[in-house]
């Protein structure tokens, strides 16, 4: 008798078992390969795509076997801030920062990449007078370092464009010019 | 030796032109700049120098196009 209840209990303890068993087979897993997420940080949606970018140089025959490509690819920003130094050197600018100082005569230009701050005026005895203007491209974006590029090329030529830009009023060519929006053609 | 036309775009520098100064035609050269300048507002200036210039001459290699700026 206590051999049969013995038997029975081993065989509902198998029972059991096979029941959590195919409980556990048919409980939702996840998935080998996890399907694909969006991440807005990457870098590649940092980066625009590479056939966008200037300045693709192509080198054939050297790379990883007979017949293959070598792509350089040349940022645009680097490019745009190899054009900034040059110009800090051709107009004496000094950095400070993420700003850069111009002096032009008697009158010293702080140039941030979409703002700037006249310091300083010959009109000013005490050399306390300050003026400030934000300030961008007229029809196209461009990068950063360009646009500061501009301003600086701009005020060492022409520094009354700053009077102009103050007043906000529209784009003004680099002698000083109006520039109307309606004439662009992009 | 080459000259080139080029001006600061959303991606980057941007070539317009580029030609040899010794033989290229410059009444073309400035052609090119006069209708760019008309479309665009941008005006040249000497990358060698760094001043704005009227007419280029075969002894600038280097023009950029500068675009208009707005205040805001």
């Amino acid at each position: 008798m206590e051999r049969a209840i013995l038997i029975a209990i081993a065989l509902f303890g198998l029972v059991v078992w096979r029941v959590v068993l195919m409980l556990l087979e048919q409980w939702p897993s996840p998935p080998a390969t996890p399907p694909p997420r969006r991440r807005k940080d990457t870098l590649a949606m940092q980066r625009p795509p590479h056939w966008l970018l200037p300045c693709v140089e192509l080198t054939t025959g050297i790379g990883w076997g007979p017949g293959s490509s070598r792509i350089d690819l040349v940022q645009a920003d680097s490019r745009a801030d190899m054009y900034l130094r040059r110009v800090i050197a051709l107009t004496g600018a000094t950095q400070n920062g993420k700003s850069y100082f111009l002096d032009v005569g008697t009158t010293r230009f702080q140039v941030w990449d979409r703002f700037m701050m006249r310091l300083r005026d010959s009109a000013d005895p005490k050399g306390r007078y300050y003026e400030e203007t934000c300030f961008g491209p007229a029809f196209q974006g461009m990068p950063k370092a360009e646009r500061i590029a501009t301003v600086l090329l701009q005020m060492r030529n022409n520094p009354e464009l700053f009077e102009k830009w103050a007043k906000k009023e529209t784009a003004f060519k680099a002698d000083g010019q109006p520039f109307r929006r309606g004439a662009v053609m992009v | 030796m080459k000259a080139k036309i080029l001006t600061f775009s959303p991606a980057g520098d941007t070539t317009l032109l580029d030609y040899d100064p010794e033989i290229a035609d410059m009444e073309e050269v400035n052609r090119v700049i006069a209708e760019y300048e008309a479309k665009t507002g941008a005006q040249p200036f000497d990358m060698a120098t760094g001043e704005r210039i009227e007419k280029v001459t075969r002894e600038q290699q280097e023009v950029l196009m500068v675009h208009p700026i707005a205040g805001g």
